[in-house]
């Protein structure tokens, strides 16, 4: 791609930026060719990403170059992106919202700083992987687990950044940030928790500190660049059940979601589960071509022969049970008297126990395997995910299904997707998978998706994360209060970051030197 | 991973080479080509070994016998670099921060390696 700059940025400042970042972490990480641009592109989006261009990156190792890079940036107002790893596939990647920012590329920040075996924690840099942790772990006979997403190609960091969910009890991996390292738009370093202490004992024990917490300010955000963060682990179980449950019929999600909900309210299942169509597996195991070459999202009857094929429900989901054995006996006693009379079947759990072989546990291992889905339409794969928040109510998910399958069919897409159980929510993520160079099948996802962000507006749920793409749409779905916490986000916004330097738009936070010329 | 285990990995993979390398149809691993492998199991194994997402998506694409990238002996090293940069098909393309171009420049000779005389063409 060639370069395209925002009009606030000249090019003598952004040759500028470049010397100067370049005496900073030296030339050989200043990425400025046409080629790095292209490498920062979004490798799935709707159509060619060139909505989405950055104009260069740079990338620091150290927390004084990151500052110093930021210091630079406000002088000669260069936006910024930072990104960790760049593997945010399906929201973006490493792509900025608004072409021409430079990518901050956190990757070369990649120490494991710390794991404390005894108290189960970890402190770990931006560009840090689950591959990378999950080796230390298993390198260093620790016996702690960690919480893993489908696509774990990415940033530990970045992920709990991002909202990102595994599927293990410590699968809501924000949750589990405790303490972090950040540098501020304005360049100055902050410690949240107890980490605002100097001498601090207990930066990853406690997360509050003392006064405001600021953690979540920094949460799918762009008000600071963190630059260590504090994750707590799971301390190895002594066993783990599990199950997979199918599902016949497309109505059965209505008194599944039910049973389930209860079941996770109580803490009985304790991990993000995801109940998932019939899908999910063919989108892994085959492509859509060796079932159905017609135009339109596939018919009920190539359905009926995909899900005998494979011996699969029209939804399946998996139930794991971690603790004691004498624990997880007990779930597993409470779990049947809640499934199996509506099942009318009885579950075959498959038990693990420690010193078993890990594959065979519940733990969060690390694969990429899931990405198989962008392969689903052939040629040159994408997919972008819709996933609004909903209440774990069977009705309300019932209702939710036959809405969203509608609209795909509309659009003629087929209907992905899965209603991932929280312990109070739904997140129901609907998967769009598309060729990226045929321009009607992404012309009519884009409309799908705005059609999805519309529909689940008026229905009450909003997105948790979202693609470059809709941020601003998915932003103005909260309205409250004429878009108040909007209003808010910019008000924090400008105070924290005068130059608005730091990644503009993201979210639909535009700072004030962009507002109406950045969307 | 820690360098102790870096080193015992690299050791591993360097003695299993040298067991294909000593095999009917391939020359030993020159340097480069070694250091290629280094870097090829340090960042492509997440999606190129046995059962990956790329090696899948590559035996539904070309056949089962091209599925494997290690095992290919048809591979020109300026395709890999080539692809690598600029991503191909449901394949990111990899940055310079990701992959560095001399580690690309030794992961595509590692790949694109020679057969010896006697395995004929490749």
């Amino acid at each position: 791609m060639k370069l395209v700059l925002p009009s606030t940025v000249s090019a003598q400042a952004f040759d500028q930026a470049l010397n100067r970042f370049a005496g900073i972490v030296g030339s050989e990480w200043v990425l400025a060719t046409d080629q790095d641009r292209d490498t920062y592109l979004d490798a799935y989006a709707l159509g060619d990403g060139s909505d989405h261009v950055a104009a260069a990156a740079v990338a620091p190792q150290t927390v004084d170059e990151v500052q110093a890079i930021v210091r630079i940036a406000n002088e000669l107002k260069i936006p910024l992106w930072p990104t960790a790893r760049g593997k945010n596939l399906g929201y973006g990647a490493a792509a900025p919202r608004l072409s021409g920012t430079v990518v901050l590329d956190l990757g070369r920040m990649n120490r494991i700083l710390e794991v404390d075996p005894k108290f189960a924690y970890c402190v770990v840099e931006p560009g840090v992987g689950f591959f990378d942790l999950y080796n230390h772990l298993r390198d260093e006979k620790i016996a702690l687990w960690m919480s893993v997403p489908g696509n774990a190609w990415g940033s530990v960091v970045g992920n709990a950044l991002e909202r990102g969910i595994g599927y293990t009890p410590y699968g809501d991996n924000t949750s589990k940030i405790c303490g972090m390292e950040v540098v501020l738009p304005t360049a100055e370093l902050v410690r949240t928790g107890m980490g605002a202490m100097a001498a601090t004992r207990s930066w990853q024990h406690y997360a509050y500190g003392f006064g405001p917490g600021w953690d979540q300010m920094f949460v799918q955000s762009n008000l600071g660049i963190v630059t260590k963060m504090g994750l707590w682990l799971m301390p190895e179980p002594e066993a783990t059940l599990r199950v997979r449950v199918n599902l016949p019929q497309p109505e059965d999600i209505r008194w599944a979601i039910d049973a389930l909900a209860r079941l996770r309210l109580d803490n009985v299942i304790e991990n993000n589960m995801v109940f998932g169509n019939y899908l999910h597996d063919a989108a892994v195991l085959s492509q859509r071509d060796e079932w159905y070459q017609g135009e339109g999202a596939i018919p009920d009857s190539v359905s009926a022969r995909i899900m005998e094929r494979y011996g699969i429900g029209w939804w399946s989901f998996m139930i794991t049970l971690y603790g004691q054995q004498d624990v997880v006996d007990a779930r597993a006693r409470i779990v049947r008297r809640a499934i199996e009379p509506q099942l009318k079947q009885t579950l075959k759990f498959d038990a693990w126990r420690r010193g078993d072989p890990i594959e065979q546990s519940g733990a969060g291992i690390p694969s990429v395997l899931p990405l198989q889905i962008v392969n689903w339409r052939g040629g040159r794969g994408g997919h972008i995910g819709f996933s609004p928040v909903m209440p774990p109510d069977g009705r309300l998910a019932l209702e939710q299904f036959h809405r969203m399958q509608a609209r795909f069919e509309e659009y003629g897409h087929d209907y992905y997707t899965s209603f991932t159980m929280g312990q109070r929510h739904i997140s129901n993520v609907n998967i769009i998978v598309y060729d990226r160079d045929n321009k009607a099948m992404t012309d009519s996802a884009r409309a799908l998706f705005k059609a999805l962000i519309a529909d689940s507006a008026r229905a009450g749920y909003g997105e948790y994360r979202t693609h470059l793409d809709f941020m601003d749409d998915v932003a103005h779905s909260f309205d409250f209060n004429h878009h108040m916490l909007m209003r808010l986000n910019e008000t924090v916004k400008d105070a924290l970051d005068p130059n608005g330097i730091l990644a503009p738009g993201k979210n639909g936070i535009w700072p004030r030197a962009f507002r109406g010329i950045g969307a | 991973m820690t360098r102790a285990a870096h080193r015992a990995l690299a050791a591993v993979l360097v003695s299993a080479s040298a067991v294909t390398a000593a095999g009917a149809d391939e020359a030993p691993l020159t340097a480069v080509q070694t250091e290629g492998m280094r870097a090829f199991h340090a960042h492509c194994d997440y999606c190129h070994l046995e059962g990956g997402t790329g090696s899948i998506m590559l035996g539904r694409r070309l056949g089962p016998g091209k599925a494997l990238l290690e095992a290919r002996k048809d591979l020109d090293a300026a395709y890999v670099r080539a692809s690598v940069r600029s991503g191909t098909r449901s394949m990111p393309a990899l940055t310079r921060v990701e992959v560095t171009d001399a580690e690309l420049a030794a992961i595509a000779e590692y790949l694109a390696r020679a057969p010896a005389p006697l395995s004929g063409s490749r």
